[in-house]
C-alpha cells in the first residue's frame, strides 16, 4: 500500500459517517413473521386457486393432444359450444342496454324509491342460480303458472333456447348496472349539464359526453357479465332439460361427460371455460392496471 | 429532556430529506421547526419520534443512544397532523390507550387510569365529550383529545407535527395561546413542526429554520427575524424588498449610488443584493426625492405604499395614522429613509 | 303535481331521459326478475299452510339445510380468517409475482363454477394431487364428504372477503398505527386494538357476502359432495331433485324457505354491521 493510499484511508475513516443499521421502520413486523405470513397466504392460495386450476388443464391433457382435440371436435360438444356462444350472444347485449338505463336513471337522478330500486336490481345476486332457474320452470314449465297456457299457443321456453337465456339474463342481470352506477355517481351530472347548457340534444350528450367517461367501466361490466354468462351451471341446469347436442351450453356438457366417467373430455371441454376465465381475468386486471384512477370506484363499493 | 441530534442524513431514494443536520433540543424549552414544505423538517420530527429511522447520524436523548429504541421505548408524546385519533374509540379511551397497553406489571389499576384520564379531559377542557367518538368533535376539539391522548403516556418530549395547520384561522389562534400556556405551566420539552412564521415567532422559545434538508439558522424569535442568516431566511419570515446595490466599505450603494446605507450581514465587496423589510423603510415628504407614491392600499390599521425607486418597485408599509400624517398621494415625490440593510452577494 | 311543495316523485334536473331510463328499468327488473320470484312464491302458497309446513318440517330437508347453512358459516368463517390474511400480505408487504397472485384472486369470479367442481373434485379426491396424502397421513377424507364441500365454498367465497377487505386496508391511515406505536403498543397490540377494529366492518360484509354465497352454492358443490341425503345433500340439490320428480310445488317451497332464510340472516348481519358502522364513520 503506498503512502498515498494510506492517507486517503485514514481520512476516509475520519471523514466516513456513521452508520445505521438498517432498522424496520415503526409499522413493519418483524422479517419472520412477514416471511411467515406470506407463506401461509400464499399455501392457502396454491391449495384453494392455484392448484384447481392447474388440475384442469393436466386432466385435460392426460392421454395426450389426440384425446383432448377429439373431445372437443366431436359434434355434441361443437353443438354445447355453439349454444353458450350463442345464449351469450343474446344474453349479454340485452343486459348491457338494461344496465346502462338503468345506471342513467339511478346515478344522475333523485327520486323516490331509489334505494329500493338499487336493492332489487341487486337481488339476483343473492338468490341461488338454482332458484334462478326454478323460478322459470315454476312460470313457464309444464305444470307452471303459464305452462298450459303455451302448450296451448305450440310455445316452448323451458327447456329450450329461450329458457337458457332467460335463466342466463337473470343471474347476469345486475352485472352491468352494478359497475356503471357508482362510476357514474361518482363522476356526477357536471359534463351531462354542460352539454346540454351549450346545445346538445340529450342523446348527443350521452353518445358524446356519457359515454366516453363510462366506456371502460361498461367494457369491464361487459367483461364479468359475460364470463358468467358463459360459465353459468346451477340455473340453466334447471331449465335446460339436457338435451345431448341440443339444450346442452358448455357446462352442462362438462356435467354430463363427468358423469360418465368420461374425464378427458369433461376436462377438456372445462379447459375451454377456464381458458375463458383467464382471458377474462387477465382482460379485467389489464383494465384495472391501465384505468384503474377511473375503474377506482368500482373497487371501493 | 435533552435531545442531541449529530449528522442526521435521511433519503427516499435519490431525493435528500435532512442532509446532516445537527440540533440540540433543551430541557424544558418549546422549539420550533420551521420551513417550506419539502424543507425535511416532518422527516426530522418523526426521526426523533422513532418512526423514521436516519441513513446516517447520532440520536441521544439524555444522553442514551436513542436509534436502538423503537417509539415505544421512546417516552416520546407525539401530535399528528390530522391527530390519527382511533375512529372507533370513545374520546376517553382515546386518551387511556397508552395507559390501559401497558405490561402488566407498569400497568395502573383501573380507577387509577380512569382517574388520571378525567383529569387530562379536565386539564384540555373536554370532560363533558368523554363518551363521544372522535367525529362527533370540532377540529379543535380532536387537537385537544390528540394532545391529551399524547400526555397521558407522561412523555419526557412531546412533539407535534403541524399542530394547527388543519385548523381555521380563529380557533388555530385560541388554541396556538392555550398551547403556549400548557406549557408554561407543565414545562415539558417540545418541538413542533409549522410552516408558518408567524406562528414559530409567536410561540416558541427558539426557531430552527429549515430549507432543503439543512437547517439555515437557529435562534430565538427576535434574532431569526431581526438578524437573518442568509437570504431564504430573510425571504422566508416576512415580507421583503430586494434592491442591488454595490457594497464597499461597510457601505452600501443604492440606486445607482444615489443612496447610502450601512451595510449588515455579509461583508462581500462589490455587487450585492439589499433586503429591506417594508416596515423599515422611512418615507420623507420631499418633492425633489428619490422614490415616487405609485399607489396606495390599506389593510385594516395598515397602509401599504408601492414606490418607484430607479426603476424598481419597493413596497413600505406603516400605520395608517402615520401615512395620513405624511400628506402624500400617489404621484408625489418623496426620500427614503433606511435605517440599514443586510447586504447578500448577488 | 301541483301545489305539492314536499313532496315530489324526483328532485328536479335538466337532464332528459329520466322517464324512459326508468320505463326500461322497471319493465325490464318486473319481467325478469319480480315476476318469476312471485311466481316462485304463489306456487309455494298453493300448498296451503299445511303443505308448506310439511315439506318444511320433513327430516330430508331440515337435514339439507343443516348442510347448506352449517357449511357455508364453517367455510366463510375459514375465509374470513384466510382472506384477512391474504388481503394483508398483499397490500401491506411484497414479494415476487405479487400483482399475479392479487389477480388470480378473482379467478373464483369467472371460472365457471362446474370447472372449479370437477377440478376441485379431481385434487381432493382420495387419489388426488391433495386428497391423497391428507387421506394417506392424517385419514381425513375431503371429496365425498362435508369437508369436501366446505372445500368447494371456501373456493367460491374467498374472493367476496379479499374484495372488501383489501380497499379498507389499504385507505386505512398509517398514523393511527403510528399513534399507537407511541403510545407505547407493541405491533401485536397496534394490529389488535387499532387494525382490526377498523376493518371489522369491512370483515363482517365479506363474511356475509360469502356466506350468502355459500348458501346458494351449487356447480361447484354438487361433484365434489357425494350429495348423500341427510349428510352431504345440500339444499339447491333438494330443489334440483324435486323438481326432476315433477313435485313443482315442493320445490317452490323448498326454494321459498332458502330464499327467506338467507334474506332473514342477510338482513341481520347487515343490521349489525350498519349498527356498528354507525359507531365509527370516517
Amino acid at each position: 500500500m503506498s503512502a498515498e493510499e494510506k492517507a486517503s484511508v485514514a481520512q476516509d475513516s475520519v471523514a466516513a459517517p456513521v452508520v445505521v443499521r438498517v432498522r424496520r421502520p415503526a409499522l413493519a413486523e418483524s422479517r419472520w413473521v412477514r416471511r411467515l405470513l406470506i407463506a401461509a397466504a400464499l399455501v392457502f392460495l396454491a391449495l384453494f386457486l392455484l392448484l384447481p386450476l392447474v388440475a384442469v388443464f393436466v386432466q385435460a391433457f392426460q392421454k395426450g393432444f389426440a384425446a383432448y382435440w377429439e373431445a372437443l371436435v366431436e359434434p355434441d360438444a361443437v353443438a354445447a359450444i355453439r349454444l353458450t356462444l350463442l345464449v351469450a350472444a343474446i344474453a349479454v347485449p340485452l343486459n348491457l342496454v338494461f344496465g346502462v338505463a338503468a345506471s342513467w336513471c339511478i346515478a344522475k337522478f333523485d327520486f323516490r324509491g331509489k334505494h329500493l330500486l338499487t336493492t332489487l336490481i341487486d337481488l339476483p345476486f343473492s338468490v341461488s342460480p338454482v332458484i334462478s332457474g326454478l323460478v322459470f320452470v315454476l312460470l313457464f314449465g309444464l305444470h307452471g303458472v303459464l305452462g298450459p297456457f303455451l302448450k296451448s299457443q305450440g310455445i316452448q321456453i323451458v327447456f329450450a333456447l329461450p329458457g337458457l337465456v332467460l335463466a342466463t339474463v337473470f343471474v347476469t342481470f345486475p352485472f352491468v348496472a352494478r359497475e356503471l352506477i357508482p362510476l357514474m355517481h361518482e363522476q356526477g351530472c357536471d359534463e351531462e349539464e354542460a352539454a346540454l347548457v351549450l346545445g346538445a340534444s340529450g342523446w348527443q350528450t350521452f353518445w358524446h359526453v356519457t359515454l366516453p367517461n363510462i366506456k371502460w367501466g361498461l367494457l369491464y361490466g361487459v367483461l364479468l357479465s359475460n364470463a358468467r354468462a358463459m360459465g353459468e351451471f346451477g340455473a340453466v341446469s334447471v331449465v335446460s332439460g339436457h338435451i345431448r347436442g341440443e339444450t346442452n351450453t358448455m357446462p352442462l356438457h362438462v356435467e354430463i361427460l363427468y358423469n360418465e366417467y368420461n374425464f378427458v373430455a369433461a376436462f377438456a371441454v372445462a379447459s375451454l371455460l377456464a381458458l375463458l376465465a383467464l382471458v377474462t381475468l387477465a382482460a379485467k386486471t389489464a383494465l384495472e392496471w391501465r384505468f384503474g384512477a377511473e375503474l377506482a370506484a368500482l373497487k371501493r363499493h | 429532556m435533552t435531545i442531541r441530534a449529530t449528522g442526521i442524513t435521511k433519503r427516499f431514494g435519490s431525493y435528500t430529506a435532512l442532509d446532516s443536520v445537527d440540533l440540540t433540543v433543551e430541557p424544558g424549552e418549546l422549539l420550533a421547526l420551521l420551513g417550506p414544505s419539502g424543507s425535511g423538517k416532518t422527516t426530522l420530527l418523526r426521526i426523533l419520534a422513532g418512526l423514521e429511522f436516519p441513513d446516517t447520524g447520532h440520536l441521544e436523548l439524555d444522553g442514551i443512544d436513542a436509534l436502538e429504541a423503537s417509539p415505544r421505548e421512546r417516552k416520546v408524546g407525539f401530535v399528528f397532523q390530522h391527530y390519527a385519533l382511533f375512529r372507533h374509540m370513545t374520546v376517553f379511551d382515546n386518551v387511556a390507550f397508552g395507559l390501559k397497553i401497558r405490561p402488566r406489571a407498569e400497568r395502573l389499576p383501573a380507577d387509577a387510569i380512569r382517574r388520571r384520564v378525567e383529569d387530562l379531559l379536565e386539564l384540555v377542557q373536554l370532560a363533558p365529550f368523554a363518551k363521544r367518538y372522535p367525529t362527533q368533535l370540532s377540529g379543535g376539539q380532536r387537537q385537544r383529545v390528540a394532545l391529551a391522548r399524547a400526555l397521558a403516556i407522561e412523555p419526557k418530549v412531546l412533539l407535534l407535527d403541524e399542530p394547527f395547520g388543519a385548523l381555521d384561522a380563529k380557533v388555530r389562534k385560541e388554541l396556538r395561546r392555550w398551547l403556549r400556556s400548557l406549557h408554561q405551566e407543565m414545562h415539558i420539552t417540545s418541538v413542533f413542526v409549522t410552516h408558518d412564521q408567524e406562528e414559530a415567532l409567536e410561540l416558541a422559545d427558539r426557531v430552527v429554520v429549515m430549507s432543503q434538508g439543512r437547517i439555515e439558522q437557529i435562534g430565538t424569535p427576535d434574532a431569526v427575524y431581526d438578524r437573518p442568516a442568509s437570504r431564504f431566511v430573510f425571504d422566508f419570515l416576512g415580507q421583503v424588498n430586494r434592491l442591488p446595490c454595490a457594497v464597499s466599505g461597510g457601505v452600501a450603494r443604492l440606486a445607482g449610488g444615489a443612496l447610502t446605507v450601512p451595510a449588515v450581514g455579509d461583508p462581500a465587496q462589490g455587487d450585492a443584493v439589499a433586503f429591506v423589510r417594508p416596515h423599515d423603510l422611512g418615507l420623507v415628504p420631499d418633492g425633489a426625492g428619490l422614490a415616487q407614491v405609485t399607489a396606495v392600499t390599506t389593510v385594516g390599521p395598515m397602509a401599504r405604499v408601492e414606490l418607484a425607486l430607479a426603476g424598481e418597485t419597493l413596497e413600505a408599509e406603516m400605520p395608517r395614522g402615520q401615512w395620513a400624517g405624511l400628506g402624500l398621494a400617489p404621484g408625489a415625490r418623496c426620500g427614503l429613509a433606511i435605517e440599514q440593510v443586510r447586504v447578500f452577494p448577488r | 303535481m301541483t301545489g305539492a311543495v314536499g313532496w315530489q316523485i324526483r328532485r328536479p334536473s335538466v337532464l332528459p331521459g329520466f322517464g324512459l331510463t326508468l320505463g326500461i328499468t322497471l319493465t325490464w327488473l318486473s319481467l325478469i326478475v319480480l315476476v318469476p320470484l312471485a311466481a316462485l312464491a304463489v306456487k309455494a302458497t298453493g300448498l296451503g299452510w299445511s303443505g308448506f309446513w310439511s315439506v318444511a318440517s320433513d327430516a330430508r330437508v331440515l337435514a339439507a339445510f343443516r348442510v347448506s347453512f352449517g357449511l357455508s358459516l364453517a367455510a366463510a368463517a375459514v375465509n374470513a380468517v384466510f382472506g384477512l390474511l391474504v388481503a394483508w400480505v398483499l397490500v401491506r408487504y411484497r414479494f415476487p409475482a405479487k400483482r399475479l397472485v392479487d389477480a388470480l384472486i378473482d379467478l373464483p369470479f369467472a371460472l365457471p363454477t362446474a370447472v372449479a367442481g370437477i377440478a376441485l373434485t379431481a385434487l381432493y379426491a382420495p387419489n388426488g394431487w391433495v386428497g391423497q396424502p391428507l387421506l394417506d397421513w392424517l385419514g381425513v377424507r375431503v371429496a365425498f364428504s362435508p369437508i369436501g364441500i366446505a372445500v368447494a365454498l371456501i373456493f367460491v367465497g374467498l374472493p367476496f372477503v379479499v374484495r372488501t377487505v383489501e380497499p379498507v386496508l389499504q385507505e386505512m391511515p398509517p398514523e393511527e398505527e403510528e399513534a399507537a406505536a407511541c403510545l407505547g403498543a407493541s405491533r401485536f397490540q397496534t394490529i389488535r386494538y387499532v387494525v382490526l377494529p377498523s376493518i371489522f366492518p369491512a370483515l363482517m360484509t365479506g363474511f356475509a357476502l360469502a356466506f350468502a354465497r355459500g348458501v346458494g352454492e351449487y356447480g361447484s358443490v354438487i361433484f365434489i359432495a357425494g350429495n348423500m341425503p341427510g349428510l352431504t345433500e345440500i339444499v339447491p340439490l333438494l330443489i334440483v331433485i324435486k323438481l326432476e320428480q315433477y313435485d313443482y310445488a315442493g320445490a317452490a317451497a323448498v326454494g321459498t324457505l332458502m330464499l327467506l332464510a338467507s334474506f332473514v340472516l342477510l338482513l341481520i348481519l347487515n343490521l349489525l354491521q350498519s349498527w356498528m358502522r354507525a359507531r365509527h364513520v370516517r
